[in-house]
Order: C-alpha cells, then structure tokens, then sequence
C-alpha cells in the first residue's frame, strides 16, 4: 500500500517519462478498479476490457490530477464514468417474472414475504442474483446508482463526487430508481402470490 | 417505512454481503497492453500538445511584430494629412 506521498511522487514521475512509475501506479490502482467496475458492471465478459480502458485513461491523462483529492477518488471517478458510458447502452428489462429466478432464488422470495430473517449470511450469492434481477429492470444510471448506494454502501456526498452529478440529482434519482424498485418488487410478490 | 421497503433493505444488506469473486491481480499480459498504449498514447500526446502551443505562440508573436507598424500607420489620422499635403505639393510643383 501506498502513501499519498508516494502516490504523488510516484504521479509527478510518471508524468515525466518515467515507466516503472507507470507500472507502480498501475499495479497500486488495478484492484480498486477491478472492484468498481466488477461492482457496476454484469456483463463480465467486457470488464476485464473496460478495467484496461480505464487504466489507460488514467495513465494518458496523469496531467490531469490536480492532487486536490486523493488519486484513488479520481481514478474511481474516471471508472464510474466510464462504467457509466458502457452501461448506457444496456438494455433494460421491463420485468422480472419468477421463472427467470433460480430454485434458490425463488424459494428465498416466498421466506422473505414471511420471514423476517430470511437471508442469513450463507445465502447472501441468492440476495444478490435476485437483486440483480430486480435492478435489471431500471435505467442504466439509475442502476449504477442502486448499487454504489445500497450495494456499495457510498454516500450520496461519495456518489455525487464519482459520478460527477449534484447531490439534488442523486437524491432525486435514488428516490425514483427506489420507488420503480419497490413497484417491481410488489409486482414479482403479486405474481407469486 | 411499509413492509416492502423493510424487505428490500433486508434484500440489499444480505446481497451486499456477496461480493462477487474476481481476481485482484492483473490478468496476464494486462500490465504489457497498458504501458504500450501509455507510450503510444502519452508522449506524442505531450509532445504534440507542446510544439502546438509554441508554433501557435512564435507565430502570434511575428504576426503582432510584423503588422505592428502597419496598425500605427493606418490609425494614426495626422499621418494621412501630412501623406496628403506631401503629394499634394509634389503635384503643384511639378513643371
């Protein structure tokens, strides 16, 4: 692990030329992209694609980082926004019907509705998949917001520093993605019912 | 906060305990791909970036020294007077 000293030094020389400064950058941000982009991206085919993609916009525009935040916030801002770009050409699914859902998955809806302690920590992999299902369903954005917020566990100040967008606009799109959660939620529960 | 709302958050805590399993080193032949596209990418870039700036600088810089005196000329009115009444006498005086 790196020192914000180091990273900056290691910047200041990477920006003159310098190639094993390069490489230690490389290697000291690859597992922080890996997660951002595994995280917000389903289609994994491409991540491995798009973490090399974000990796080289960051080492080409090194100019860029101003050293006001610390270079892991840039380097996750530029993988949010190009995670963003990718996923706008997504397809959205406009439902989620039960057949689409594993045994597992299935049978955890039904616990849910009548338990309260449905998912304990064994069955986390079944949560995500039916999650995942359900965020299917939203716009890209909106989906990536979903999962930096609840899945991620980032603040709306975090959000709004990765994406670029005000608070006002992750407010307001983490209310709207919420209630077209909510609405295929209770659609999936009515089905089954 | 209703029943459904209470089940999603018990849905999103549980799925964000299930972090996908992925490998935190870089795939093979990953580190060579970056460093190509950083030489070929960044340093012409600044190369490039440069020069274009000092041209367009040393160009701005002749054009201003060059037409320098042009502008003076022409924007300074007494200038076409005494022009004027030169070749006005030139004219006059002529046999």
């Amino acid at each position: 692990m790196m020192t914000d000293a180091e990273v900056t030094a290691c910047v200041a020389r990477g920006r003159a030329g310098d190639e094993e400064a390069i490489l230690e950058l490389f290697h000291y941000m690859y597992p922080h992209i890996a997660k951002l982009v595994h995280a917000n991206l389903p289609a994994k085919e491409s991540a491995e694609d798009l973490v090399q993609q974000v990796c080289i916009k960051v080492m080409r525009n090194l100019n860029q980082f101003s050293g006001k935040a610390p270079f892991l916030h840039w380097v996750s801002r530029i993988a949010v926004n190009t995670c963003l770009n990718q996923i706008r050409h997504e397809r959205h699914r406009p439902e989620v019907r039960m057949a689409d859902l594993s045994e597992e998955a299935a049978g955890a809806v039904e616990r849910l509705t009548v338990s309260p302690d449905a998912f304990d920590s064994s069955e986390s992999y079944i949560a995500r998949e039916l999650v995942e299902k359900l965020l299917a369903g939203l716009r890209p954005p909106d989906r990536l917001l979903m999962r930096l917020m609840y899945l991620e566990g980032h603040s709306i100040e975090e959000i709004s520093n990765l994406t670029g967008w005000s608070r006002t606009l992750v407010k307001v799109r983490a209310f709207r993605a919420r209630s077209q959660l909510r609405q295929r939620y209770t659609l999936l529960m009515k089905k089954k019912l | 906060m209703n029943r459904i709302d209470e089940q999603l958050n018990r849905l999103f805590q549980a799925a964000a305990q299930a972090r996908p399993e992925m490998e935190l080193t870089p795939p093979y032949g990953m580190e060579t791909r970056v460093l190509a596209a950083w030489r070929e990418g960044t340093p012409f870039h600044l190369w490039d970036t440069s020069l274009l700036i000092r041209g367009l600088v040393l160009a701005g810089l002749i054009m201003g020294i060059s037409l320098w005196p042009l502008m003076n000329q022409s924007t300074d009115p007494f200038s076409d007077y005494l022009q004027l009444a030169d070749s006005t006498i030139q004219v006059d005086n002529a046999p």
